[in-house]
């Protein structure tokens, strides 16, 4: 690419000139993870109480969101809920298109992080719900103070994955020309040519994010399982290796008394 | 104080309680004994409503609950008249001690943190876990988590504590300290129900042992009518396998 020979020091200079365009991704990524949020819990919540026809409402909603490529939902809800809106005599043909891109990326990430609320509050012992209606608490409470602390600190780490590919996947955004840090570089590149050094720096800027967050989770993740033993705390892997070892170990013990 | 009348309860087409009757009276303290699957621990379960009766009704200190069709406030109403000790214990994992005994005094009687604090504190000190006051569950043996759950439940002043096989998922040599603990709140007066497997411990704590099989009351009466002289073939042939013990004990 390019007719220009490759020089190190435009590298930094691009970086440098990126950084302004960072407050529009991080704009997408703060604000669609918000949103995605509350999505999240409203898709979860038929879920974990099964209710009974937004239960599968829910799950079709979350299926369409997982089993579409987020590019393609992108150009469906530009282009297809102005539309559909038509029909009803709504114009939004002069709404900006960071506007449809917050709205996709929010209800994709909502289907994610359903899952992820689902997941967890199941994963919460049965026996925690049954001793806080034994003390009296009703449903609200049970929830609120048990459950949700626990199911938190458990969805941590999934909830810092998801964030982190919701900041890779708004690179995706400036197909519908937002300038955000790819849609800047995009421009750069074309006006100068030097799409190495551009690209380089893009994917710097990228990684020095995701890196940030991912240590800001991992953070969070420690100070919400302090109530767990310290060898938990370092690899929930580790632990679900040695289960399925003493498991193991027990079925072979079974096979050799047989 | 306590009334059960006619408690069924079915899991699909299997009835595991067949209209079980049972009085207790203000500071009884009550044994349920029998073999595993006659339904014990599900009569326990429903006087908390952990486990929905399929019909009767449940009394607790002159609040009646008709199991056919109960309110929610009903039930909600019925859980306050009662506390509960779990064979797992179930300690909230994400607080400590201290704050395990003090959750249901403060959300759910709205005491004042302080206030509820030191009335924590003391109960943690006499189960003898004045010094654990700040630790997590994890931290903690099966035998503390055990004696703090039990703090939990005298907390919330309850009417009666259920104990359900609180001892059963212990080291053995962690037993004794949970029930000499238990023996201890037993002599305060306050009225329990313990479904428990250790034969000894209900003959010298029990003022009423109940023996249950195949989801009905078989026998019930004093501890020394029941463990000496059954009546009953069925409650014979359990209390067989515990007679060396007592044999001993003679």
């Amino acid at each position: 690419m390019g007719q220009h020979q490759f020089e190190i020091a435009y590298v930094f200079e691009y970086f440098y000139r990126l950084l302004p365009s960072l407050k529009v991704t991080l704009l997408i990524v703060g604000s669609s993870i918000g949103l995605g949020t509350i999505v999240g819990l409203l898709v979860a919540l038929p879920q974990l109480y099964r209710i009974p026809v937004l239960r599968r409402l829910s799950q079709l909603y979350v299926s369409f969101f997982r089993g579409t490529p987020i590019l393609i939902q992108l150009f469906l809800f530009y282009y297809g809920v102005p539309e559909v809106l038509k029909l009803v005599y709504v114009d939004l043909t002069r709404t900006p298109a960071l506007f449809f891109v917050i709205l996709t990326y929010s209800l994709h990430s909502g289907a994610y992080i359903a899952e992820v609320i689902r997941g967890a509050v199941s994963a919460v012992d049965r026996g925690q719900v049954e001793a806080a209606y034994a003390v009296g608490m009703n449903g609200f409470q049970a929830f609120s103070r048990i459950v949700l602390p626990q199911a938190l600190s458990i969805s941590i780490p999934v909830f810092g994955n998801i964030v982190i590919g919701n900041l890779k996947d708004t690179s995706l955004a400036f197909t519908l020309g937002i300038l955000d840090i790819t849609g800047k570089a995009q421009t750069m590149g074309t006006l100068s040519q030097r799409f190495i050094e551009i690209y380089i720096s893009l994917a710097a800027l990228y990684f020095i994010i995701s890196f940030a967050l991912q240590k800001l989770f991992d953070r969070l993740e420690k100070r919400l399982l302090r109530h767990e033993p310290a060898a938990a705390k370092d690899s929930l892997v580790k632990i679900s290796f040695l289960r399925k070892d003493v498991a193991a170990s027990k079925w072979r013990r079974k096979e050799a008394q047989l | 104080m306590i009334k059960l009348s006619q408690i069924k309860k079915s899991y699909g087409r299997q009835q595991v309680l067949h209209g079980i009757d049972l009085t207790v009276g203000k500071g009884d303290v009550v044994a349920i004994l029998g073999p595993s699957g006659s339904g014990k621990t599900t009569l326990l379960r429903c006087i908390n409503y952990l486990e929905r009766p399929s019909d009767g009704e449940i009394t607790i200190d002159g609040f009646t609950v008709h199991c056919k069709r109960p309110t929610k406030a009903d039930i909600h109403r019925l859980r306050k008249q009662s506390a509960m000790v779990f064979q797992q214990y179930n300690l909230f994992r994400h607080k400590t001690a201290l704050e395990n005994v003090m959750e249901g005094l403060v959300v759910v009687h709205k005491q004042p943190k302080e206030q509820a604090r030191l009335r924590s504190a003391e109960l943690l000190e006499k189960v003898g876990l004045g010094d654990k006051l700040d630790a997590y569950p994890s931290q903690l043996s099966g035998g503390q988590q055990q004696r703090v759950g039990i703090a939990r439940a005298l907390a919330l002043g309850p009417k009666v504590i259920l104990f359900d096989e609180p001892t059963s998922s212990l080291d053995p040599e962690l037993v004794g300290e949970v029930l000499s603990v238990i023996r201890r709140i037993a002599k305060e007066g306050i009225t329990m129900i313990i479904v428990t497997h250790e034969m000894s411990f209900a003959q010298d704590v029990a003022s009423h042992v109940v023996f249950m099989d195949h989801g009905t009351i078989v026998e019930q009466g004093e501890p020394n009518e029941i463990f000496r002289a059954p009546k009953e073939e069925r409650t014979k042939q359990f209390l067989k396998r515990f007679a060396p013990e007592s044999a001993y004990s003679i």
